[in-house]
């Protein structure tokens, strides 16, 4: 495998311009939607199958070091899991891992299961009803095996979006971390940096001023897939349990007859 | 709070976890009367293996419609993931469909008087299909809890319920029928309902155990998406239908019958029994997607 590529997204440099959210729309050329109003710039609500970047206006009372309102910005995205739910629910093989670490669906081989879309500890899979596919972000996969960035990185006037090598983004993370905490961002954290931590790490992580609750992630998210073994364990059990029980029900009426 | 997206399967899809259930449960029942006495259960292992493969075949049809791209259905068969309960179950319908075959054309082979006793290959059928058939009962459960749904991950015994579900709808069916055609009826369906006793009780002890996990899981998230069962939306589909009318009634009449032995009352047990089985699978895969 090619050493692995990342975004790095920056939320303390997000402008809220939405030019990488419209970037993505015309690179991957998504169809336009219906507006959500949600009482903010923020549209949509959620990623959708036609939104794969999604800023995201955060209004947090008291947030700011000054105890002012803190107005957060998010530029969202596919997190491109180290261990992917996704990717591990997937019936088909339809997701699968890129030679540079990111996940993206084969949409001539996805048949529509959903399944993934219930698996995305995020939320990120969305469910196209005109192809009747699973549609997410590809890390414009196009673009990075030609030597390309991708679009919304590309059209990130601040820099809030970072494209590159994996390793090389998480040090510049930890420094911009460091410079921020010391500025009295007391609350700033990397999200999804550590390669140990959960979900083997994201390949597209965060800096984030504040809890990861208040951009509506969540704080500690785990692999779906880690409760297979128990589930199995226990329906084992369930299943000795009937067959024990069958033979009781059997041998109970081996001798009478009964009116 | 997380921001979550669902799957949103429709209530087809909660038909199919029924009758894979059921057809798992009947099957397995078949397969130890006929490893147990081939000859005297002889009506029960009939019963057993022609409703498996009754109720077998609308499942994969509800399963091909369901799909976004249903032409491309043949592409669970691209994978073998064991981690994944969607390709495992996949698999398992697969090599039950097999079995439930075989074992159904055995039995129909003896009914039509080509073959004597075919109990030795129908032992060899009914015991990997058995496997099979636990599989394809079990698996829906494990599957709901390998998501980031935050009802069916924040608990533990999903895939135990839902295979005590098969079981006692399994018993269920197999009951009214033998009732129905009146056949040796008093021996088998005696069987049945202690059956049907039996795996109502597990029944009962999974939802209980699913309910306190959820309950102790500390997850907002799980806590706020277990209200919506218990105390919201759907609470009285829960514990009226469920488990009041669909779980516990037929657990008091298969009880009291047990003195009484009346046909009546077994058939009255088996309907809840199957009315019950659906709504407790229907009532938490709808919660969960809420």
């Amino acid at each position: 495998m090619a050493r692995t590529l990342a975004m790095f997204t920056d939320t303390s440099l997000c402008i809220g311009c939405r030019a990488c959210q419209v970037a993505c729309k015309q690179w991957n050329e998504l169809d336009m939607e219906v507006p959500d109003w949600t009482g903010t710039y923020q549209n949509h609500t959620h990623f959708t199958d036609k939104t794969f970047r999604l800023v995201r206006f955060i209004e947090e009372p008291g947030g700011k070091p000054n105890g002012d309102l803190a107005w957060l910005l998010m530029s969202d995205v596919c997190k491109h899991c180290a261990d992917a739910g996704c990717l591990n629910a997937c019936p088909t093989g339809a997701i699968y891992r890129t030679e540079h670490g990111t996940v993206n669906i084969n949409q001539d081989v996805c048949n529509g299961c959903r399944y993934c879309v219930s698996a995305c500890p995020f939320g990120v899979v969305s469910f196209n009803e005109q192809t009747g596919t699973a549609n997410k972000c590809t890390f414009c996969n196009d673009r990075i095996h030609n030597g390309l960035g991708p679009a919304c990185a590309k059209a990130c006037p601040t820099e809030s979006i970072q494209f590159g090598f994996r390793d090389d983004l998480v040090v510049k993370a930890q420094k911009r971390v460091e410079t921020l905490r010391a500025m009295g961002f007391k609350e700033a954290q990397l999200y999804g940096a550590d390669s140990s931590g959960f979900l083997g790490g994201l390949n597209a992580f965060f800096l984030l001023l504040a809890k990861p609750s208040t951009y509506g992630l969540p704080d500690n998210p785990r692999l779906p897939q880690k409760s297979v073994f128990v589930e199995s364990l226990l329906s084992i059990g369930s299943a000795l349990l009937v067959g024990v029980g069958a033979l009781v029900a059997f041998r109970q009426r081996g001798g009478g007859k009964e009116g | 709070m997380a921001l979550l997206q669902s799957p949103h399967w429709p209530v087809l899809i909660d038909v199919y976890f029924f009758l894979g259930g059921l057809a798992g449960g009947a099957f397995v029942i078949a397969t130890v009367a006929t490893l147990l006495d081939s000859r005297r259960f002889r009506d029960i292992s009939r019963v057993g293996y022609y409703l498996a493969l009754a109720a077998l075949i609308p499942c994969p049809i509800i399963l091909i419609v369901d799909l976004g791209v249903p032409v491309r259905f043949m592409n669970m068969m691209r994978t073998f993931n064991p981690l994944s309960p969607m390709s495992m179950g996949a698999w398992a319908l697969l090599g039950f469909s097999a079995c439930a075959f075989v074992a159904a054309l055995l039995t129909l082979l003896e009914d039509a008087g080509r073959a004597r006793s075919l109990a030795g290959a129908k032992i060899v059928v009914g015991v990997i299909g058995g496997f099979f058939g636990f599989f394809l009962a079990a698996y829906p459960g494990v599957l709901l809890t390998a998501t980031a749904r935050p009802l069916w991950a924040g608990g533990h015994g999903l895939g135990a319920l839902f295979l005590a579900v098969g079981a006692s709808t399994g018993a269920a069916a197999m009951a009214l029928v033998l009732m129905l055609i009146g056949r040796r009826m008093a021996d088998g369906v005696a069987t049945l309902r202690t059956m049907l006793v039996l795996a109502l009780l597990i029944q009962i002890l999974s939802v209980v155990v699913f309910v306190v996990s959820v309950q102790g899981s500390g997850s907002a998230a799980s806590l706020r998406a277990l209200a919506t069962l218990t105390s919201g939306a759907y609470s009285l589909t829960f514990w009226l239908g469920a488990i009041a009318v669909g779980s516990i009634l037929p657990l008091v009449i298969g009880l009291v019958d047990f003195k009484r032995r009346s046909p009546g009352l077994t058939a009255l047990a088996s309907i809840l029994v199957l009315v019950g089985g659906f709504l407790v699978k229907f009532v938490i895969v709808a919660a969960g997607q809420v």
